[in-house]
């Protein structure tokens, strides 16, 4: 059950930045994705999280193909697939499929819904056979819980709710082991997000599909994600399972990430410690040196500035087996407890402040 | 009351038909207080706003009914050129997007300025000498070098800044924030929010804060409506929709946000969509996504009734001002469901 799926490590994508016309000169880089190690294991969820600008849709490109890395390996089972071209590529390429944030822009106008699920099969057409195809369609559309007999209309008769769903189907149409999401709800009301997040949970289930669940939203990243990952200007930052970030985080980001968040109940307004950020993220063209967080952290040091935390388990959590021992990538992490633990929680605070 | 909004009705007449965005909205706001105005897209949350403000556009839009009473006065019987002195100096706008609500080619400081000299004929000199205060004010750093930069050359937190830099600049009674924080992100959401509330006590503003976001509502709220299909369909200080909804509408909203605190199972989810706003359905217009729907709900319109946890047994039909109301025939039901 454990096995990887997708094993990500030292990913880099620098977007260089040039001067001049003919005689175009490099004279800096946009360092989107700046060294990004995480795996992704069979049937979970691993949640990305972050700001805009921290690449985490870069990441998510980067999966699919639809962006060449500047370094680094993505294995899928194994297989470095930033080496692969033609047949061997496009075999990975099925498994490996992408539900994308926008589902007014992501479905061309001009095709029926039967055309945009049932494209993938011109490209792989060894997973249906032609006569095959339309009753494929259909029952895909039926489990993305759409009528079968909408095969024939157009996405703008859609509400963006079903439009995500025809998205949805698109994307499991090559029947892919891996779905990679890009902030799937965002662009949604909220009576019509959980709708979808429900879809995602069940499809979940019925096809042992893996998610790289990919959105700004950390309560629904919570939601659906067993684990989380934290991005800051290109890298993660912290990652561990949804209780130990959410409840025992112990990098600053992500206590200062967690603090911001409206809890939807007023009560909590007068005894919640808010951690309100100094300042903008910094330009991914000039990253500080050290930690990249340091210029927005109360707690930074001249250690910050010089060295580069890691991203591992910090020295003070090594010996300790409680949820605060995770990869945090913070010379000074210590544990904060930013999210009120109301009602029901599914772990017990160990007692450390 | 500063504001009092009065059984407004706007329609916008397009070639498939009329569209019946706002059916009989009334709210009001006093100063030193936060409405937040909850609905999803399509409830005419923007377009009652856009009315208020008198930035509705006529045609398609068409304002079939109501009041609109600001200081005592009716502002949709005023003519357009007092319409404007009221706009700006008496209520003031912030809207979602401030990079397409910020003219890319005129620097900040002109756009700041240019308020002091068309309300308060000011020169360019001193205009610019204000802008760089209003800058300082809403907390940007080097104001002074910065009033001559361009929107673009701002962060999307700075530039909504800006935006609310401008609408203080009159010093209005009145704000009215369109989502003034959806296109941020949370730890610059948090500071934006932060700065807006100062600013509010400081100024002893009234502050309507359009939103679909029911965190953001809990943390600055003192009361809601929310919206549904163009009516308000419940309405009451923020601590007792939390606490027990007395509409299904607003219960599945509450009901099918996944919280920060808990890891939960299954999402409850309010089946089916939203109304087309040409074809709103008899009766209750949330009827047939309702899991309490009765047939009386397809027939009869609720009216407002009065919420109370306990006195009558009987519903009452709201009067205006009524401190908690709700839109549902059982709203009894609901609230102690």
């Amino acid at each position: 059950m454990a096995e990887p799926i997708l094993e990500v490590s030292g990913l880099f994508k620098h977007y260089p930045l040039t001067q001049g016309i003919l005689f175009k000169k490099q004279i800096g880089a946009v360092k989107a994705v700046d060294g990004v190690d995480f795996t992704l294991l069979r049937g979970e969820t691993l949640g990305i999280v972050g700001e805009s600008g921290c690449g985490k849709s870069t990441v998510a490109k980067l999966l699919v193909n639809l962006e060449k890395p500047t370094a680094g390996a993505i294995r899928y089972k194994g297989e470095d697939i930033t080496r692969l071209s033609g047949k061997a590529l496009k075999a990975v390429r099925r498994n490996i499929q992408m539900v994308f944030q926008d589902p007014y822009t992501s479905l061309n106008p001009r095709m029926t819904v039967g055309d945009i699920i049932g494209e993938p099969y011109d490209i792989h057409p060894e997973v249906a056979p032609k006569g095959d195809r339309r009753r494929r369609v259909q029952e895909l559309l039926d489990v993305v819980g759409l009528n079968p007999e909408y095969i024939n209309r157009y996405p703008h008769q859609f509400s963006g709710g079903q439009r995500q769903r025809i998205g949805i189907a698109r994307g499991l149409a090559l029947r892919p082991e891996v779905i990679v999401a890009d902030e799937p709800v965002s662009a949604l009301d909220v009576s019509v997000q959980a709708q979808v997040i429900n879809l995602m949970a069940r499809l979940q289930d019925e096809f042992e599909l893996s998610y790289l669940f990919i959105a700004h939203d950390l309560s629904i990243v919570r939601h659906i994600s067993d684990r989380v990952g934290v991005m800051y200007l290109g890298r993660i930052v912290e990652i561990g399972r949804d209780a130990e970030i959410y409840d025992h985080p112990t990098h600053p980001y992500t206590q200062a990430l967690l603090s911001a968040v409206p809890v939807p109940d007023p009560d909590a307004r007068e005894h919640r410690e808010r951690i309100i950020l100094a300042g903008d993220v910094p330009s991914p063209t000039n990253i500080p040196s050290g930690c990249r967080f340091r210029t927005r952290c109360w707690k930074a040091q001249e250690r910050c500035a010089l060295e580069v935390p890691v991203l591992a388990v910090p020295a003070e959590f090594r010996h300790a087996s409680g949820p605060q021992a995770h990869d945090s990538a913070c010379h000074f992490a210590e544990e904060k407890q930013v999210v009120p633990p109301e009602g029901a929680s599914d772990d017990h605070d160990d007692g450390t402040p | 009351m500063l504001l009092e909004v009065r059984d407004l009705h706007v329609e916008f007449r397009t070639r498939d038909g009329v569209a019946k965005a706002v059916n009989g909205v009334s709210y009001g706001v006093d100063a030193g207080e936060t409405l937040a105005v909850l609905g999803e897209s399509g409830s005419g949350k923007s377009v009652t706003a856009q009315a208020i403000m008198g930035i509705l556009d006529m045609p398609p839009g068409r304002i079939t009914g109501g009041e609109i009473l600001f200081q005592d006065r009716d502002l949709l019987t005023l003519k357009e050129e007092e319409r404007r002195k009221v706009r700006g100096a008496g209520m003031a706008m912030i809207f979602q997007d401030a990079l397409s609500s910020l003219n890319p080619v005129l620097s900040v400081g002109e756009q700041l300025g240019e308020m002091f000299v068309v309300h308060r004929g000011m020169s360019r000199k001193d205009a610019r000498a204000k802008a760089v205060e209003l800058m300082d004010h809403v907390r940007i750093p080097a104001a002074r070098e910065r009033v001559k930069q361009y929107p673009h050359q701002f962060s999307g937190g700075m530039r909504q800044r800006i935006m609310i830099a401008m609408a203080l600049a009159l010093e209005p009674a009145l704000i009215i924030a369109d989502e003034p924080t959806t296109a941020l992100d949370v730890t610059v959401q948090a500071q934006v929010m932060d700065l807006l509330a100062e600013l509010q006590r400081e100024y002893d503003m009234g502050l309507i804060l359009i939103t679909h976001d029911l965190g953001v509502v809990a943390d600055v709220a003192d009361r809601i409506a929310v919206m549904y299909a163009g009516r308000i369909v419940e309405q009451a200080p923020v601590h007792d929709i939390y606490k027990a909804p007395a509409h299904p509408y607003t219960r599945g909203l509450l009901d099918s946000i996944p919280r920060l605190d808990q890891k939960g199972q299954e999402l409850y989810a309010i089946k089916g969509l939203p109304p087309n706003l040409m074809a709103i359905p008899p009766g209750c217009a949330f009827n047939p996504r309702c899991p309490m729907a009765q047939e009386v709900c397809r027939v009869d319109v609720p009216p407002l009734y009065e919420v109370s946890a306990h006195g009558e047994p009987e519903h009452v039909v709201a009067e205006p001002g009524a401190e908690r109301v709700s839109a549902c025939h059982f709203w009894r039901e609901c609230l102690h469901g």
